[in-house]
Formats: structure tokens, sequence, C-alpha cells
């Protein structure tokens, strides 16, 4: 999308023969496919299977000659391995072939490896040497990539309603914890975007990075891990220890690599998310507890278990009030969203792209998982004023902040407020499509979001500065940079082929004819709308001041375009965004039976309760559905009875 | 040949199309990622036969439309073809709606897709020419073939979501070419401008998408017309509440906002001007024309393809497309006709008096395209589309030859405002005169001279406008007292937007002949034109290198010198030029309604042709006062047209050929205030400024100082302000002087001490669900000794006080109350009393919690399991 401003090349022969050839096949072709139909469709149908060798070789050729082999070795692979993924996730591609026989059984180990490889790592990074930070980068990113590709059975199983890969142990028997993990349709490309984009936020950080790395990739193998264990863990219990444990690593990220206010960053970062979860933990406990009085006296957090309590209006508002703080902090909803730009703004580039990728989407996944699965009544008494907060206070306030912000992270931090906005009204507003679309659009603000936090911080890693007014006209120096970073920006803005505007999409139609939102539905859609214009602004007013007009400033003359490192971390980010917006429907398959099960319990629920007459009765345990995860035994009970579901069911 | 074609490309499955949005998205991709190392001639072929072969594709659509529409005639022919399901939605009450990547070509389409292949691949072949000096080269064909696609996505689109993808490409492409000169900060400023305009025209087309999802539960034209009906209930609920917004009540102290009747409007009226706001945008008419002149930043072939000929067009593309939503509202036709005609007035007052080449042309198409929303605004479907046609011929053309010029003019002005101020032009007659035909040509069809393009297309829009008058179609189907309810277009309408439409009629015919008169005729005031001293420099080297390095081609010359004639344009420039004067000129003849009684049906063929698409539309509008009277009014009305073409182009000629712009001086001066305010576009600009975007930019402003100043403040800094104060009074106690902590610690032992000597009396009632027997506990303490009084003011159960008795046991009947004495004495002798009513179970039924089938917590079986 920019010049370059050397002169042309003299013209050559060969590249233009090439064309006239490929015009001439092109005609033949045509030809041949109005004397004989078959012929082209068959060559069709064979080039669909060779898709993952052309979309390599195209991106491969696409690479000017100064680079290595071995950029364009790489770049090929992560080129093939999208292509592939493109055509082995695409809705119908292999039901066809498999037989349901054939259909291997679901490990119930898969969820811990993914959670324990990064951890073993991080206990095997302590063992290898300080001194060989080549080594330490290596296996930190070997253990990356493995997790990358232990996660591709998730990819296989068909997801439906249903959770898959559960795994429960029971962990202390005496208090009713479990360790228990399971993965359905919304967790899955959580899981999947943080086994995706921690591979690229490690690599891209090796370059930049230059002290203590060994804690560094202690750090990274910590937080990855437990990252995927909140995103899986299904014993509230668990879900806290994962939930508190992410906190740690980001805290020292924050603090020992960050900018120069890094540590009152990180000490605000700590203490705005300290401060939600306690509350959280202590809802957690009384929720045990009372499900103990409900049960008879058995102490539970399993979260299925704990789903089946029907709690007092009063007593439901509180403990939905202590999870919702702890979630909207980390979301960050307004007005408890000013820790998120001095994070991110003191935080070295992988923290902030982990941060904004992974992080900010525990509260939305938090609160669509554990506040509407537990709470739903308070939910529903609270989304139509929640869900003017995240359009007047994260959609368009957000998006007004990020347009006045002269530091390009601090902007990309406001937009993050304005992005989630969108992502909290489709929660709130809680029809299929609002869900469907909320879930994609975490995915994609997790690309979107890292992909501009990568960019920038190529920038700050050259000048030093992340000052728009430093900048202006670098499209002449950086062409790539400035390619990439507009079409990287035009995502965020939600332009229509890129990812941001399917989920946009989604969540506002989803609004739209929501019945969650009481009558001002049509009005929030409306607003959620406004914020597509002020996006435009913002990242249009960044772009403008950022790379066009003159090059004045005498230090941006000799800033080097983007090196290979940078480019192959971003090449699959780039990819994702128009796989998404193109092919949403891969994306789009796995999520919707999970979000009919959570939209339709969500609903009954409601419906069984409606405002303004609240359930006010006694505190009482509906049946067990039919397709939980089944509890896990504590090893001492040898013979396990069958399950006898509470007689009264029907209603 | 057609045969085979229809069997190779069934209707319901139409690859060709696949090929027709294909070529231009190739060559988009392979001058995009090689054309930098393909060289220019290559980078060339591929932009041009990209464009050829998708032109070629088109054709042949073209001509398989048109033998299946005349196997079924009447019938709204469609050709389609599903890339694959996109994504979906949820309308009301859960249902999904499947989103398609699908397109299909119809009649519309197709005269649609005809001309963006056609004339885009003029345009090309032009721009491989005029931008032939230029370094970026391979971008510049990339983004125009990239346009080319997005434009094609937009009309071949069978649904709005995948029309909003080519809505908003043809868009980013118009913003990336604005701007290709980035490194001129002004062309920048415009393309975020344009994008910016049209983005706030794109939140109205999806607001109307929402809309059409809650009311038709469909997004594809099918769909859509299918589910009309209920856009037009007239039923409260089925309406869009506009006050109190979403039909909500204001309660207690805000009831004074509850107004008597709320504010309501159809689901027809709120989707047609939501849709509209969209195409105000895109085709730039009021309020949004502002982005549409200062896009004349980018080069001119940019201006001629996007900005005048195709992606402008969208709108009335689009009104045309969902023509049977817009008749479900009069209002909305009323108000696209009254912008339409207030546009096409305002801008041409603008146009009177520029002195910018592409400015004049720039305000000029801002106004024709006000004609074509006046026109399919009054429910002239067939006509306004027809305007979009022959737009496209003549305003390509003039666009063009202005290019043309201006790349003339560069050989020596290298300044880019000055070389098309049309102040330095003149008598470019003699050097150019292919540019001069042609601009000729192109100039005569807009002004409306007789027989030419812009005489039928204009001529017809004008006729209709006053005849017409669109009716709400609602009424048939309504009992007569609610079908007076609805409000209609009153009759004075379409004349009054008549009287607008000629009055701006006058005025394109005064300032296109002004442009066309002060180019190309009189005196040649660019520079002196002789023989080059030696030495001046070979102005071939750096025309149009407007990206190279640091500007150091604005070093200016001195035009005293003299310098070689202005010199004719290429081949590849003027054979366009040349092709497109012929449409300008002859293209009206596809839609002569002068002369419909000449042909088949008394139907031109143009009008043939769209009728099975707007025959659902048209539906709804009514001919004033009858069909019989207002084809009499026809001769009259074109009468009143061509008198218009006559007073505006004699006037010019006067002004500018026969008094050499002394009259025009003389009013400049007599009324300088006016001069200046036309010159200066009516200040719209700064007023959008002043009000909008300071209004905004206040707005943001606000946003983060109480980002900063509030809400940090309050949670962040005042939460640990609070930690802090306490810490700092605690902290007065721990400062380690040992009387402090001995006087502190005597301090506690006294209220200790307090607390064990003072006895407390306290009872804990309970009661079992069963009988009516009532246990009460005292509360227990150190040494402490009870004695009860069952009934107060009686005697106690027992005279001393006793350890042991914590307990009474009370039976009390329905509704029968009893107060209770309880004393307490503890080791040190001190008593304590407290007296406590105990209420008798109450008759009435108790209360039963809803049961929910569940069962209720004692019941329920929880064990292992």
């Amino acid at each position: 999308m920019a010049a370059v401003e050397t002169p042309p090349p003299a013209q050559k022969s060969s590249p233009y023969s090439v064309l006239v050839v490929g015009a001439m096949l092109l005609v033949l072709a045509s030809a041949s496919y109005i004397v004989v139909p078959d012929f082209l469709a068959k060559i069709l149908g064979r080039l669909g299977g060779l898709l993952p060798l052309l979309v390599p070789a195209l991106v491969v050729g696409a690479i000017p000659k100064n680079r290595s082999w071995g950029v364009r070795l790489t770049m090929g692979i992560i080129a093939a391995a999208l292509a592939l993924f493109v055509q082995r996730m695409w809705p119908g591609a292999t039901t066809a072939e498999v037989d349901p026989a054939d259909v291997p059984e679901e490990s119930h180990t898969i969820l811990s490896w993914l959670i324990g490889l990064p951890f073993l790592g991080a206990i095997a990074v302590l063992f290898l040497p300080r001194q060989a930070p080549r080594t330490l980068k290596a296996f930190t990113l070997g253990v990356m990539i493995v997790s990358l590709l232990a996660s591709i059975p998730l990819l296989r199983v068909t997801m439906g309603r249903d959770f898959h890969f559960v795994q429960d142990v029971v962990w202390i028997e005496r208090f009713g914890i479990h360790y228990k993990v399971a993965l359905d349709g919304i967790s899955l490309w959580l899981v999947m975007l943080t086994v995706f984009i921690m591979p690229i936020a490690a690599y891209v950080s090796f370059g930049s990075v230059d002290k203590r790395i060994k804690d560094w990739c202690f750090s990274l193998l910590v937080l990855q891990g437990a990252m995927i264990g909140a995103l899986v863990a299904m014993d509230l219990f668990l879900f806290y220890v994962f939930w508190e444990l992410m906190l740690i690593p980001m805290y020292v990220m924050i603090g020992v690599w960050g900018g120069a206010n890094r540590i009152k960053a990180a000490i605000k970062f700590f203490l705005y998310t300290m401060a939600g979860s306690m509350l959280m933990l202590v809802a957690i406990f009384y929720l045990a507890y009372t499900y103990s009085r409900a049960s008879g006296g058995e102490l539970s957090f399993d979260y299925f278990e704990l789903q089946r309590l029907v709690l007092p209006h009063h007593v439901q508002m509180w403990l939905w009030a202590a999870f919702a703080l702890s979630f909207f902090i980390k979301v960050p909803m307004f007005p408890l969203h000013t820790w998120l730009p001095d994070a991110h703004t003191e935080a070295p580039t992988a923290g902030s792209i982990i941060l904004a990728a992974v992080m900010l989407k525990m509260g939305t996944y938090g609160y669509l998982r554990f506040c509407m699965g537990l709470f739903p009544e308070a939910c529903g008494w609270s989304s139509a004023s929640l869900g003017g907060v995240a359009v007047l206070g994260g959609i368009i306030y957000g998006a007004l902040c990020a347009w006045k912000q002269d530091d390009v992270k601090r902007l990309v931090a406001y937009s993050s407020v304005a992005h989630l906005g969108y992502v909290m009204l489709g929660i709130f507003a809680a029809t299929p499509s609002s869900l469907e679309g909320s879930v994609l659009q975490m995915v994609n603000h997790g690309i979107s979001t890292g992909a501009l936090f990568l960019l920038v911080g190529a920038i700050y890693d050259r000048r030093h500065t992340r000052m728009l007014d430093e900048f202006g006209g670098l499209a002449k120096v950086m062409p790539v940079y400035a390619t990439l970073f507009i079409i990287v920006a035009m995502s965020s803005v939600g332009l229509p082929g890129t990812n941001g505007f399917v989920g946009e999409f989604m969540i506002i139609t989803g609004t739209f004819v929501s019945n969650r939102l009481g009558h001002v539905n049509g009005i929030q859609a409306v607003g959620a709308a406004i914020g597509v214009v002020l996006a435009a602004l913002y990242m249009l007013t960044a772009v403008q001041k950022m790379f066009f007009g003159k090059l004045t400033n005498p230090e941006n003359k000799k800033l080097k375009d983007l090196n290979s490192r940078e480019i192959i971390a971003v090449l699959p980010l780039i990819g994702m965004i128009f796989i998404i917006g193109l092919f949403p429907s891969i994306f789009l398959e796995p999520i919707s039976g999970a979000v009919a099960r959570v939209h339709d319990d969500y609903s009954n629920r409601i419906e069984q309760n409606p405002p303004p007459k609240f359930y006010e009765g006694p505190i009482k345990l509906q049946a067990r559905r039919p397709e939980a995860p089944k509890k896990a035994q504590a090893p001492a009970d040898p013979a396990p009875a069958p399950e006898t579901a509470p007689a009264a069911e029907g209603h | 040949m057609l045969n085979v074609l229809t069997t190779l490309f069934p209707a319901e499955e139409f690859t060709l199309l696949a090929l027709v949005l294909g070529m231009p998205l190739l060559g988009a991709i392979v001058n995009g990622l090689f054309g930098q190392r393909l060289g220019k001639q290559a980078v060339k072929t591929m932009a041009l036969s990209a464009m050829g072969i998708a032109f070629l594709g088109a054709a042949l659509t073209f001509l398989v439309l048109d033998r299946e529409a005349s196997h079924h005639p009447g019938h709204h022919v469609k050709l389609s073809w599903q890339a694959w399901q996109w994504m979906h939605a949820s309308g009301t009450r859960d249902t999904t709606i499947p989103i398609e990547l699908k397109f299909s070509v119809d009649a519309l389409s197709g005269v649609m897709m005809l001309v963006i292949t056609g004339v885009g691949f003029l345009i090309h072949l032009y721009a491989s020419a005029y931008m032939e000096k230029d370094p970026a080269y391979w971008r510049f064909f990339a983004y125009l073939n990239l346009f080319v696609f997005s434009m094609l996505v937009l009309v071949l689109g069978d649904n709005l979501p995948v029309l909003f993808v080519g809505w908003e490409g043809v868009g980013l492409c118009s913003y990336l070419l604005i701007g290709f000169w980035y490194q001129h900060a002004p062309n920048a400023q415009a393309g975020k401008k344009a994008f910016i305009a049209n983005r706030v025209g794109d939140f109205g087309l999806l607001v109307a998408m929402f809309l059409l999802v809650q009311y038709t539960g469909a997004l594809d034209w099918n769909g859509i017309e299918a589910g009309s009906g209920s856009l037009v209930n007239q039923a409260d609920q089925m309406q869009v509440h506009l006050w109190p917004i979403g039909g909500g009540q204001f309660q207690g102290f805000l009831s004074f906002l509850q107004p008597k009747n709320p504010l309501m409007i159809t689901g027809a009226t709120a989707v047609g001007l939501m849709l509209f706001l969209g195409c105000t945008g895109k085709s730039a008419q009021i309020p949004l024309y502002v982005w549409l002149p200062d896009a004349m930043a980018g080069p001119t072939p940019v201006s001629a393809l996007i900005h005048a000929a195709t992606m402008v067009t969208a709108g009335i593309y689009l009104v045309c497309r969902l023509s049977f939503v817009f008749v479900l509202s009069p209002f909305t036709m009323a108000v696209i006709a009254c912008t339409g005609a207030a546009t096409a007035l305002f801008a041409a007052t603008i146009a009177l008096v520029q002195n910018d080449l592409k400015k004049v042309l720039a305000y000029s198409t801002v106004s024709q395209l006000g004609y074509m929303f006046l026109g399919v605004g009054v429910g002239a479907f067939t006509a306004g589309f027809f305007h979009v046609l022959t737009h496209a011929f003549f305003k390509a053309c003039l666009f063009l030859g202005a290019g043309s010029v201006i790349h003339a003019m560069h050989a020596r002005i290298h300044d880019d405002v000055k070389s098309q101020d049309m102040r330095y032009m003149g008598g470019l007659r003699k050097y150019m005169p292919y540019t001069f035909w042609t601009f000729g040509a192109a100039t005569l069809a807009i002004i409306g001279f007789p027989l030419t393009s812009g005489f039928f297309s204009k001529d017809e829009i004008l006729f209709k406008a006053f005849v017409n008058h669109p009716v709400n179609a609602a009424a048939a189907h309504m009992p007569a007292k609610a079908a007076a309810q609805l409000w209609q277009q009153p009759t004075w309408l379409g004349p009054v937007v008549w009287g607008m439409g000629l009055a701006a009629a006058v005025l394109t015919a005064f300032y296109m002949s002004r442009a066309f008169i002060m180019t190309f005729f009189g005196e040649f005031k660019g520079w002196t034109i002789g023989k080059a001293p030696a030495g001046a420099h070979d102005h071939h080297q750096d025309a149009h290198a407007h990206g190279d390095d640091d500007g150091d081609h604005h070093h200016e010359e001195d035009l005293k010198t003299p310098g070689p004639a202005p010199h004719e344009s290429p081949w590849q420039m003027t054979v366009p030029l040349m092709v497109l004067a012929t449409l300008s000129l002859a293209g009206g003849f596809l839609n002569p309604g002068l002369f419909a009684s000449f042909f088949k049906d008394g139907k031109p063929p143009m009008e043939h042709w769209l009728e099975p698409v707007f025959e659902e539309a048209e539906k709804a509008i009514q001919v004033l006062p009858n069909a019989e009277a207002a084809h009499h009014k026809e001769y009259p009305l074109t009468f009143a047209a061509f008198a218009a073409f006559a007073v505006g182009s004699f006037v010019a000629y006067q002004f500018y050929i026969a008094k050499k712009g002394a009259p025009a001086k003389d009013m400049a001066e007599k009324a300088p205030g006016l001069y200046k305010l036309l010159l200066d576009k009516w200040r719209v600009d700064e007023l959008y400024d002043a009000v909008i975007w300071n209004g905004t930019d206040a707005l943001a402003d606000t946003a983060v100082s109480v980002d900063q100043s509030f809400i940090d403040a309050i949670i962040a800094r005042l939460t640990a302000l609070v930690v802090a104060a306490l810490g700092t009074v605690l902290r007065v106690f721990q400062n380690g002087v040992v009387h402090v902590y001995a006087g502190a610690m005597a301090l506690g032992i006294v209220v200790i001490g307090w607390f064990v000597v003072v006895p407390r009396a306290d009872v804990v009632v309970s009661h079992s669900a069963s009988n009516a027997d009532y246990v009460l506990d005292a509360a227990p303490g150190m040494g402490y000794g009870y004695r009860w009084t069952p009934e107060a003011g009686g005697k106690p159960q027992d005279e001393k006080f006793s350890p042991a008795s914590t307990q009474l046991k009370l039976h009390l009947d329905a509704d029968k109350t009893q107060v209770v004495k309880l004393e307490v004495q503890n080791a040190f002798g001190l008593t304590a009393t407290k007296e406590i009513t105990v209420k008798g179970p109450v008759t009435e039924k108790p209360e039963k919690p809803e049961k929910l089938g569940q069962v209720d917590l004692p019941s329920v079986n929880v064990g292992k399991n």
C-alpha cells in the first residue's frame, strides 16, 4: 500500500513473458472448459488438493530477493499450515469421509498436556544455563510450538453442544476440590488463540528483550500454562488458582521488562485485578458452602454441580456482583479500565500482545461462562443497564479517548476498551448471533490488537518513542511496515472481508433483535454502530500521522523496514485476519453448539423467573443435566453407583 | 454459441461471474505483490488484460441474460453464483438467517457491470499513459484493479452484507487512491475525509441492515422483497419508536419527557431513511457531499473512474436495487427527491465560480448525482438509472479530457493547483484537437444539447419529476379511515422539485459552457509559446512524478520564457476519449423517452430491459393528473428543458466569448460578498468544522480529561489516598514510646473489663413447624444465672437465678401473643433484663414459594454417584 521510491527496475522481459504464458494458459483453460466442461472442474478439484502447496509457493514468490532462504522456508511453512487449516476445517470437508466408527476416542489427558507442557518447560528452563540465551530462546519457542502442535487434536472433534476432553481427578477430597478440565466450543478458540499467539509473542520478543532472558522465558511459559488452565478449568477452585497464577508472571513482565513507569503500572495492574479476584474468591467459597447446605453436607466446587443451584435473587445478586466485578476489571469495562492504558503502555511488546490477546479475554470469557452460567437471573436483571455501559462507556467513550491519545500504544489500549465493549454488549444481548459474534470477536480482537501491538513494538524498538508527533511520512522509508499496519488497522476498523467486520456485524445484528435488553436494544445497537464510525476516525488519524505526509523528522529518515523476524511473526496474524474475515463459518461452526447450550440454559432460567418477580424462595438444586460430564469419584469408592437423577424433573 | 454458454453456465450456477469478479482481483494481487519487480510493461499488461477479460466476461453474461430475458418475457431474470456460505445472523425469535457469499446478475446489475468493466477498461488504458512517469505505477494499478473488483462485488452481491463488502471496499480503494500521492499532506487529509464521511453513511447502511433483519428476516434481495410486507405494518409495536426511545415510558421525575403520542415511524420509513443516509455518503449528497470535491486530489483517472463514473453512483444503484422498499414510504421518497433537487441546485451554484477545472467537474458531478436522486426519488427509476449510464459516459469523458489538458499543462506548470486552474488555460483548441472535440461532445451532452445522451436522460427525469407522485401503497389495503391518517406527499412537491431541477439545468449549461470556453477558446495564458531557449529542462523528465523525493519538482519555472506549445496526448489517452465522446453523443438513443412511440410497445430499449426490475416498485407511483394528460405535458416540458440549456449556454457565450469575461468580472465586483461566498463553497466545510468536527473534538477532549482527572482519580488515586491516610493515622500510635503503649494497654484492659463485668440478656426464639411450640434460648455468658417470667407483669418462674434454666418452652395458640421477660445475673451480682414478644402461629395460609418442578432442598438426593 505504499510506494517504494527506488527507481523502477529496467524493463525485464522474463516476467513479462511469464505473464503472457500465463494469459495463454488461461485462455487455453477457458477454451477447454467450454469444450469439455468436466475437464476444468477436475483440474480445479485437483488444484484444491494442492492448495497447501500453491499458497506457500505464492507467498515464497512474493518475498523480495534480499531475504534469505531460511525466511522463505519459514514463511512457506506458515502459509502452508494456514492453508491446510482452512482446507481441513472447512465445514463439511471431513465429515463425508470419516466413518463414525473410525472416530478416535477423545483423549482425556490432552488438556492436561496443554496445561502441563508449558509448566514442565518452565521447570526445565530453570535448569538451563543463564549464559546461553540462544538455547533458552530456542527451547522456549520449541515448547510453545509443541504445545501448538499438541492442540491440533482439539480441532478434530465435532464440538456440538457438549464438553469434550473431560478429565476429572479428585484433588482435595475433604473440601470437594477436583482437578477438572473440559473444553467446549466457547473455550476451544480461546485455547487455540493462546497456543497460537504465544509463540508469536515469544518469537518477536526475543528480538527486543535483552536482559534476564532466562527469567523472561520462565515467565512466558508459566503464563501460557496458567492461561490455558484458566480457560479449561471446570472446577471453580482450580479456576481461581489459575486465575491468580496468571497474574504473577504478567506482573513480573511489566515490572521487570517494562518502560520507564513500569513499577507504578505493574502495581496498578496487580492491585486492580487482585481487588476483584478477592471478592470472587469469597463468592466461590460461599457458593460451595451453599451447595453443601443444599446437597446435604457435601462441598463441591464443580462448575456443573454449582450450576444446578437456584439461589434466591438477593443472594444471587451479591454473588454475581462479586464475580462480575472481578471480570469487569479484567475486561476492562468502564469505569474500571484505567489500569489498562498504563499497563499496556509500560509493558514490553510481548506483554502487551499477550495481555490484549488472551488475558483480557479472561474477563469476557469468565462473564460468559461463570456469571451467565451460575447466576442467570442476576445477569438478566442487569444486562440492559450494563449494555448501556458497554456502549457508552466502552464503545463510544473508549473510541473518543483513543482518538485523543498521542501515544500509539495508549491509542491501541483504548481501542481495546472499545472493542471489548462490543464483546460485552454481545454477551449482554444474549442472542445466538450476538454470543457467537462475541466469542468470535474475542478471537478477532486477540489477532488484530495483538498484531497492532506487535507492529507498534517494532517502531518502538527503532525509535524508542511511540509519540505520534514524532512520526510522519514513514510510508516512504518503511513501505512493508506501512502496508501491514494499514491492513491491521483496517481489520481493527472492521472493514468487511477482514475479521473485525464479521464479529461486529454478528454482535450488532444480534443486539438489535435481542429481548434481553429491555426496550433499549435498538438504540444500543445504533450506538454500537456509531462506534464503527469512530473506529475509522481514530485509526485513520493514527495511520495518517504515522505514515503519510512529508518525512520531516530527521531521525526517521534512516529507519529500517521490518526485519525478517518481525515479518515472520506478523504474517500468521495477517493470514488469520483474512481467513476469519472470509471463512468465518470455520470458526462459527464449533462455537454455535456451545453457544446454543448457553443461550438455552440462560433463557430457560430467565423465563422461569422473569423480572421483576424474581425467584425468592429457598435455595434449591436443579436436576443434573444429562450431558454434564460426570463427577469423578474419590479413589476410595470402588464401585460407583449408577447416577440417580432426582425424580421430579418435568416442568 | 449462446446455447453452449447457457448449458455451461446454468442460471443457478453461473460461474462466469467468478471470472468477471476474479480477473480484477487477480490483477490486484499480482500487481500488488509482484508489481514492483515486474516492471511497468508487465504491470500494464496484467492490469489491462484483467480488465479486458472481465469486460468480455461481462459482455457474455449480458448476452446470456438478454437471451434468458427474451425467453421469459416479463420475468425478473437472474443469474446467480454462490461462492460459499459466509456467516449467519439471528433474527427475531432466534431464527437463523444465513448470509451467503452469493452473487447474482439481473438487468440492473448487468448494465452496471458493463459500465464498470467497459468504462473501467477505457480508463485503465488511459491511465497506462497518464501515469507513465509515476514511480509507483504498480501500486496505482493494483489499487485500481482492486477498486474494480470491489465495485463489481458491490453491484453483483446478492444480499446486503455482500453489497456492503463492495461498498466498504470501494471506500477503501477511494481512500487509498485519493491519498495516492500521500506525501502531500492535503491529499492524505482528503483521503481520510472521504473515508470518514463515507463511514458516516455506512453507519446508516448498517442500521438499515439490522432493521431489515428485524422486520423482513432476510438480507438477500428476494427475501427482503418477500418479507417487505411487515415493513408497513401500522401496529404500534411494529413501528420504530423514536421517542421515547424504543417505546419505553418515562417515569417519576422524568415523566415530563413523556409525550402525549409517542413519535413513531414505520419500518419502511426507518429502513428507507437509513439506506438513504448510506447513499448520501457514497453518492455525495447533502449533507455528506463535502468529501467529493476534496477527493479530486487523487490522480485524474481516479477522479474519472471512481469519483464520476462508478463508485459515486453506487447510492443510486442501491435505491434502484431496493426500489420496492423505498416506495413503501412516500416520506422517504420525498426526502430523496428533495435532497436530490437541493443538491443539484446547490452544487451547481458553487460550480459557477470555481476556477479549478477539476473542481468544476467535481461540483458538476455532485449536481448530476442530485439529478439522479431526484429521478429515483420521484419514482422514475428507469430515468434516474439511465442518467447514471449517460453520466458515466460524458463525465468520464470530461474528466479524462481534463486530465489530458492537465497533462499538457503540467509539462511546464508543475504546481498541482495552478496546472488545473482554468485562468492559465485558454486557446487549447488549436493545440489539442482530439481533446477539444471530445471534451466538446461531452459538454454538449451534459448541458443537454438536443439529441445527445444527457438531453434524453435529464429531460426524462425532469418530466417525471413534474408528473410523478409516489403514494402510500399501504392505503389500498386499509379501511378508509385509517388510510386517511397515512402521510401522503403533497401534490405540489413534484412541480417544486421540477423547478429546482430546471434551475439547476440552466446553471449547468452556464458553468459547463464557461469551463469549456475558458479552457479551449481565447488565447493561451499558461506560458509564452515559442522556441525554448537552450538549457530549459526537458519537461518529459518529471511530468507527473508526484511521488518522487522531497517535491523538488516544485521549483517554479519562469513561465515568461518561451516554451513549446501544449501537446496533444498519446493515443492511449485519446482513444478512450473518442469512444466515450461517441457514447456521450449517441448513448441517449438507448432510452429516448421523447420518441417512445417509435419503439415496440411504446417502450424504448432501456425501459423495456429494466421493466421487470422496477415493475413492483412502479405500482406505487401515480401519474398526475392522469397518464393521458401527463403524456400531453411531455412536449411542453421538453421545451422547458431545452430552454434551460439554451439560456444557460447563451449567457455563457455572451459572457465569455462575446464579451471576453467582462460581465462576469463586473458581477463579481458588484456583489463581492456573494461571489466570495460561492467561491468558498458557501463555507459549508467551515460550518462542519465548527459544529461537527469541533463538537466531536470537544467531546473527545472531555472524555480524556474525565478519564484522567475523574475516573482514574476516584477509583485509583482516591482509594490509594484513603489507604495512605489510614496508614498515617495508625502510624501515630506506633511511635515506639513505651508509655503511650502502656496507656493504650490500660485503656484496652478497662474496655475488656467493662465488657466482662456488665451482663447482657438476649433471647433466641425458635419454633417447630409441626405445632405451636416455641423454645426460647437465653444467650450464654460467664457465670450467668437466669430467671424467666413467662408473662411479663406476672410472677417469675423461679425466685432464684439458676445457671441451668437457659431454656423456656412455651405453647402458644394461634393468633395469640405473649410477652416474656428474662433476667440475667452475673457473678458480680449485676443484673440485666430483656422483654420479648412471642407471636403465635398466624392462621392465614402461608405463602408457598412457587414450585418449579424441582425438588425442594431437604428431599434432594445428592449422594455420591
